[in-house]
């Protein structure tokens, strides 16, 4: 049976996969215009894991729905920036094309497994819909590869779960199915969006384990949207650490976490109190709320809550400097940051 | 009873029916909470862990009474609960409150924010007059960092994090001694948690309170907690220290729950050894026969699938149910 394929992507990490350039997106809604997304860039390397860190409406979402063009339209629209997926720039090539890296080059798996999977529909049905539409194989061909995904992401007696409805399913068993759909077309780029998030702890270490070892096998590379320190601490090759629709810092893992430089990281790192940690010193929390996205925003987006802002944070928005090898900041202060200094 | 004991907890089990069909016959029990017993101490911070289903919410409701349990005894302050009458209820849920777990729900869209806070204390009587009234939901913003001058506005009007501040003011209204917290950072952002905890502990401090703290982020509960409790499908597993659970844990389910939780910290997690548990938890509707955990436990023996684990101490202050620790 046609098993092999799903073994023949697996390569090293180096290579360009994709590479996102200045992207911008909007919404506009009746409120007015909300800057979801204000220029990032950032690339994966084939093979990579790339975590994308931030709290709920940081933009982490948006920024790589917007890669496959999903955001809603009307209101959302890309206004901005490049794509460029192996070369190819996905905000100018048509549907047609698209569609055939939509579930097939590069899946996505998202976070609520329930909302995501169609109810009424048996998951070999939904799974084999997705093989179909991307590979030229019979239904019988499809089914059979459908239960070796299943089996693959760890469900007991696959062959029998393809005629199950997602219902009949538990929450992590749900989120392989997902997983399985992600995998059935040998995709060069996983996007998974908060994908444990819904799940126990005991569940979610099951799920990330076995994307670190499929990603491992395959040599597939991964977007892992999150807002939790340690998953990512867990997962990740690189970090981008997103505010208010920008990024604010972006380091390979350990460095982020050993050397961190923009004062959100450190009070997102400090904010954490620790599972093997016996002294309870205070929380060091970050003051303030984060940022309304309606209408424009003048300076640093993190100034308003930063105890290193000056007049400059007020007024222009700082660029990304490197601050080390690999290791990018977008904060005017990031020197006397760094040395743990206070202005 | 020991003086320090405020709150205790005897073979306390809350069953709920499942009903089905057009006469709604029982045709099954779901065994949210099926025989647990603690104390909680005075000035303590209990915190009680477990993954979704595992009873611990239950548990925090079944003590304040906002549940009728099926059996068991809750002791508040040297009274049986259990056997007060509703109006008795009433006068001693003065000393025990609880803060929910979502800011959005729990509190009356309809309401201002001062009206939300003043309704325990009418209930209650605690105020002579408006104008007492006022100061003293002036005072109870203020303790919890709102601005007072908001007490005219809707919750909608707030973010998550103020919102849990009003919960919070809601709950110290009446000068509890206890609070059941039951998940009450869960549904906020990362930034926002640390100040809603640093929050919480400095009003423990502040006012003598002692909390039941049921959450499932166990770094938080280490944080927070003087004592940790592991519930597993309806049952105590374990319980001793906060330092000493997390440790040197011994059910196989702690051991397991712990080595789950990645620490924020990339060189320690390559380093770190995981008891990954295969499968999911057992319906409470249809728990298996012996020790709960049984059949996702990496160590059970055959003796294990049959006779159930007594809770025992294990050795001072820790207390464990399962055969082989």
């Amino acid at each position: 049976m046609e098993t092999t394929s799903l073994h023949t992507t697996g390569s090293k990490q180096g290579k360009r996969l994709l590479e996102v350039r200045n992207l911008e997106t909007k919404f506009y809604t009746a409120d007015g215009v909300v800057n979801a997304l204000n220029g990032i860039s950032y690339s994966v390397d084939e093979g990579e894991c790339l975590a994308i860190v931030g709290e709920s409406g940081s933009g982490k979402t948006v920024g790589v729905l917007s890669i496959l063009r999903l955001i809603q339209s009307p209101p959302g629209r890309i206004v901005g920036g490049e794509i460029l997926f192996k070369g190819t720039d996905l905000l100018k090539i048509d549907d047609k094309e698209l569609r055939t890296i939509r579930g097939g080059a590069i899946s996505v798996i998202f976070q609520d497994p329930m909302t995501s999977l169609n109810p009424v529909m048996r998951v070999g049905a939904q799974i084999t819909e997705n093989i179909r539409e991307h590979e030229n194989l019979t239904s019988r061909q499809a089914r059979q590869k459908a239960a070796d995904l299943l089996g693959m992401v760890g469900i007991p007696t696959p062959a029998k779960r393809l005629d199950d409805y997602p219902h009949q399913f538990s929450g992590g068993m749900r989120q392989r199915v997902m997983i399985a759909m992600a995998l059935s077309c040998s995709p060069q780029l996983i996007i998974a969006d908060e994908p444990t998030t819904a799940l126990d702890v005991t569940i979610q270490a099951q799920i990330v384990e076995l994307i670190k070892s499929l990603q491992a096998e395959l040599g597939t590379a991964v977007i892992w949207i999150s807002h939790d320190l340690g998953v990512v601490a867990r997962l990740a090759d690189n970090v981008a650490v997103m505010y208010a629709g920008h990024i604010v810092e972006k380091a390979p893992v350990d460095e982020l976490y050993a050397r961190p430089a923009h004062p959100y990281t450190i009070g997102l790192l400090n904010s954490l109190p620790r599972l093997d940690a016996r002294i309870k010193t205070k929380l060091k929390a970050i003051g303030g709320l984060p940022p309304n996205l309606l209408g424009m925003l003048q300076g640093c987006a993190f100034a308003p809550r930063c105890m290193f802002a000056t007049q400059i944070c007020r007024e222009q928005a700082p660029p990304a400097i490197e601050v080390a090898p690999r290791h990018q900041v977008a904060c005017w202060h990031s020197e006397l940051v760094s040395a743990g200094e206070r202005p | 009873m020991n003086e320090n004991v405020l709150v205790r907890v005897k073979d306390l089990k809350m069953h709920f029916p499942i009903r089905a069909g057009i006469l709604k016959r029982t045709v099954g029990v779901v065994r949210a909470v099926d025989g647990v017993s603690f104390d909680i101490l005075r000035g303590e911070t209990l915190g009680l862990v477990g993954e979704s289903g595992c009873g611990k919410t239950t548990t925090g409701r079944a003590i304040l009474r906002l549940y009728e349990p099926t059996s068991g005894e809750v002791n508040f302050r040297g009274n049986d609960l259990a056997s007060e009458s509703a109006e008795e209820v009433r006068r001693t849920r003065r000393h025990m409150q609880m803060i929910f777990q979502d800011p959005y729900a729990s509190l009356n869209p309809q309401m201002r924010v001062g009206e939300i806070i003043a309704r325990p204390l009418r209930v209650h009587k605690l105020a002579s007059n408006a104008r007492e009234e006022k100061e003293m939901v002036a005072d109870i913003m203020q303790k919890v960092g709102l601005n007072v001058n908001f007490r005219d506005r809707f919750p909608h009007e707030f973010s998550g994090g103020q919102r849990q501040r009003i919960g919070i003011a809601r709950a110290l209204a009446t000068s509890p001694d206890f609070i059941v917290c039951d998940e009450p950072i869960s549904a906020l952002d990362v930034s926002i948690q640390a100040q809603i905890i640093n929050l919480l502990e400095q009003l423990r401090e502040d006012l003598g309170l002692t909390y039941l703290f049921i959450a499932h982020d166990l770094s938080m509960v280490r944080y927070l907690s003087t004592r940790v409790g592991v519930m597993y499908l309806g049952k105590m597993m374990e319980m001793s220290s906060a330092d000493e659970l997390y440790d040197s844990p011994l059910h196989p389910y702690t051991k397991a729950l712990l080595s789950a939780i990645p620490i924020p910290d990339p060189p320690l997690e390559r380093r770190r050894q995981r008891t990954l548990l295969a499968g999911d938890p057992p319906s409470p509707a249809n728990p298996p026969a012996g020790c709960r955990f049984s059949t996702r436990c990496p160590i059970a023996v055959e003796h294990c699938r049959k006779v159930e684990p007594e809770f025992r101490l294990a050795t001072e202050g820790h207390w464990v149910a399962c055969h082989l620790v």
